[in-house]
């Protein structure tokens, strides 16, 4: 298939969505740029270095256009498939700021946001546009779209909603926000959610994010983050999506002086998926932790990507990725941590570690650094094993049966790097259960 | 049935690999204290190794009645709940999984089996407060990971105290003295002595007799490429103080 005949289903969709045009000059104009640039280039091809392990033909063979409901400005009452009547369940045992996004629509009727404190706004993404549009103006800039990656041009060319955070300076949310996204759909479309989070120096948050669903729906979600200086954000992120669906995820932080970022990506769900996690520290003494685990069953295919972009000097970078695989499942890790000329005192750590529980598991891990300053403590390594069976032994020694051993060892793995990332009770709470419903799920014996 | 382990020409070897046991008899009967020493390469490991059903051994003959039962039927879980202990020559190092976590799982895991009630964490916690008194073991072990960044001391300490624990019928010691210095073996030592139990045998595999100075058997075997090549009491160790390994290979040869 050419670019042109792959591309021709959206630029058409693009060309005959509703709503698009009631919107702010500058973002019609942004929306427009960007199906040129992604009519331009088409999905990426396993030719490209960072998508040569993944295999997209799932997201490509047929085009996945957007769902006819998650166009901007489609009302509640319009949507096709009705949002469930009762809110999901949260993942927490604390009260929460919470936004309920169903197909790629705030849903308000299940949202409870509640009352921040003085200087924060929470919203979604739509209303945002029309009540704060010069908010998240700043995250749609023309650079976004230089150099792009295909799904973001394609997020921004059809995004309908997600949801914003802004912090003005000194403004601290002891409540975490909470986010979830239901994707439920019969047929494969797209729901394409642009998120931002703006967090004004010496601000504080945690945003805990999930998604899940049913159904072959793709995911394709674009969050900005800017984190000013001395600021600190905790961001988690649970993708639990329906075992058909497509997940595709870009999050984008800028963190200036002094500010502090921490990411958890726990990924669970969707046949396909793709995470790339970019971070560029710019200003000095900047640190970021970026923790998270993928465990992937059946035919599974995963790829993590965190970029690391070190640009000013005394920033710091913790980076610890943990992947369980087993059946025929496919994991990808492709970190980089780039140090830039001068970003001296960089303190920078990088670790995949995989762990595989059958013989058709497989995983490609790609950890690099590229260092262009002189002055740098820099470290990185992968490893890939299957479970020591020598501790096996040895549990299994004491009375506990094969299936009862090889749980506690997998829960180890996985669980060390949720201990790594010190979230403190509240937040590891979550990651902690699923980890543990997921090990429900594994067999006993390879 | 007054046997509770009954060991007849039982001929092992490493999975693909040389034969290493080469018809080992005995018998044990509860409450004995047995000691089985023999040079290195004797098969003593190996003798411990089939006993708790460790994968990589094939038995190529004979049998093992443990309570009159077909002991090498079983796998090592099994055996385990049964009432079979392995303390380990070298404890495994299990990052991330907490020792207390681990031990009241297989506390459970052997009550089940039995029928009876399983612990709470307040009632094994009691448990545990009981055998570290009797043991003079430091709690701060049992909240860090299984044996990990444990001393070689720790590491048989945290052995005995789970064998206090699990309270076996048949443990089997795999030289438990090894690594230690004379302060730690004692410690070890008098833990496993305040074990003794009519209702319990106790296996020591041991290269010195040293050990037996602390513990004192019953029984003592010579083990010896393969076989036993002889049995006595107490004072044969202190005779093989003497005159070492050696001549009993060419007697056995």
């Amino acid at each position: 298939m050419t670019i042109s005949e792959q591309v021709a289903p959206f630029v058409r969709a693009f060309r005959t969505a509703p709503g698009i045009s009631d919107e702010p000059e500058w973002l019609c104009a942004h929306r427009d740029a960007s199906i040129r640039h992604f009519a331009a280039t088409g999905f990426p091809t396993r030719s490209a270095e960072s998508w040569r392990f993944t295999d997209l033909r799932p997201l490509t063979a047929s085009p996945i256009l957007p769902a006819p409901d998650a166009v901007p400005n489609a009302s509640e009452r319009a949507l096709a498939d009705p949002p469930p009547s009762d809110p999901p369940p949260s993942e927490l045992s604390v009260p929460t700021h919470r936004i309920i996004l169903v197909n790629g629509r705030f849903i308000p009727r299940l949202s409870r946001i509640g009352a921040l404190p003085p200087g924060v706004w929470l919203g979604s993404t739509a209303d945002t546009v029309k009540a704060r549009p010069g908010l998240i103006a700043a995250a749609f800039d023309a650079s976004e779209i230089v150099g792009s990656q295909p799904f973001a041009a394609l997020n921004a060319a059809f995004f309908a909603d997600g949801f914003v955070l802004a912090l003005e300076p000194g403004a601290v949310l002891e409540t975490p926000i909470e986010v979830i996204h239901l994707g439920r759909t019969d047929t494969p479309v797209a729901f394409h959610l642009r998120n931002a989070i703006i967090a004004g120096s010496g601000s504080r948050a945690t945003v805990i994010e999930s998604t899940e669903g049913s159904g072959p729906g793709w995911t394709n979600a674009v969050t900005a983050i800017t984190v000013d200086a001395d600021a600190s954000l905790r961001h988690i992120r649970i993708q639990n999506d329906g075992s058909e669906a497509i997940h595709t995820a870009l999050t984008r932080a800028t963190l200036a002086r002094g500010a502090r970022y921490e990411n958890f990506a726990l990924t669970l769900g969707a046949r396909l998926s793709r995470q790339d996690i970019q971070v560029a520290l710019s200003g000095e003494g900047a640190s970021v932790a970026l923790n998270g685990a993928y465990l992937l069953r059946g035919e599974q295919e995963a790829t993590f990507a965190p970029h690391v972009d070190h640009q000013a000097p005394g920033c710091r970078t913790d980076e610890v990725l943990k992947g369980v695989m087993q059946d025929h499942a496919h994991g990808v890790f492709l970190g980089t941590i780039a140090v830039r000329p001068g970003a001296d005192q960089t303190d920078a750590r990088q670790l995949n570690r995989n762990l595989l529980l059958s013989p058709w598991a497989h995983v490609d891990t790609k950890p690099e650094l590229e260092i262009l300053a002189d002055d740098v403590k820099c470290s990185h390594g992968a490893t890939v094993g299957s479970l020591d069976e020598a501790a096996l032994f040895y549990l299994q020694a004491r009375g506990l049966d094969e299936t009862t051993a090889r749980h506690m060892l997998i829960e180890a793995f996985a669980a060390d790097v949720i201990d790594t990332a010190a979230l403190g009770d509240i937040l590891s709470a979550p990651l902690r259960r699923h980890l543990r419903d997921w090990l429900g799920q594994v067999g006993g014996a390879a | 049935m007054s046997n509770l382990l009954e060991i007849h020409d039982l001929r092992a070897r490493t999975l693909g690999g040389r034969d290493i046991l080469k018809g080992i008899n005995l018998t044990i009967a509860p409450g004995e204290v047995h000691a089985i020493m023999g040079p290195n390469g004797a098969g003593k490991s190996t003798l411990s190794s089939v006993l708790a059903g460790k994968p990589g051994y094939e038995v190529t003959g004979g049998s093992v009645l443990y309570q009159g039962r077909d002991l090498l039927a079983l796998p090592a879980d099994a055996r385990a709940r049964e009432g079979i202990f392995l303390a380990f020559q070298y404890p495994v190092e299990i990052p991330g999984v907490n020792n207390t976590y681990f031990l009241r799982a297989a506390l459970n895991a052997g009550r089940r089996h039995r029928g009876e009630p399983e612990l709470d964490a307040a009632q094994f916690l009691k448990a545990v407060k009981e055998k570290l008194k009797l043991l003079d073991i430091s709690s701060d072990l049992l909240q860090r990971p299984v044996n990990v960044g444990f001393s070689g001391g720790e590491k048989k300490r945290n052995e005995i105290f789970q064998m206090a624990m699990l309270e076996p019928r048949l443990a089997v010691l795999d030289e438990t003295d090894s690594g230690l210095d004379i302060d730690a073996l004692r410690v070890v030592s008098n833990g496993v002595n305040r074990l003794r139990d009519p209702q319990r045998a106790i296996v020591m595999i041991t290269h010195y007799q040293r050990l037996l100075d602390y513990i004192v058997p019953d029984h003592v075997h010579v083990l010896s490429d393969g076989r036993i090549v002889a049995s006595g009491d107490k004072t044969l160790a202190a005779t093989l103080e003497q005159t070492g390994y050696a001549h009993l290979d060419s007697a056995a040869a």
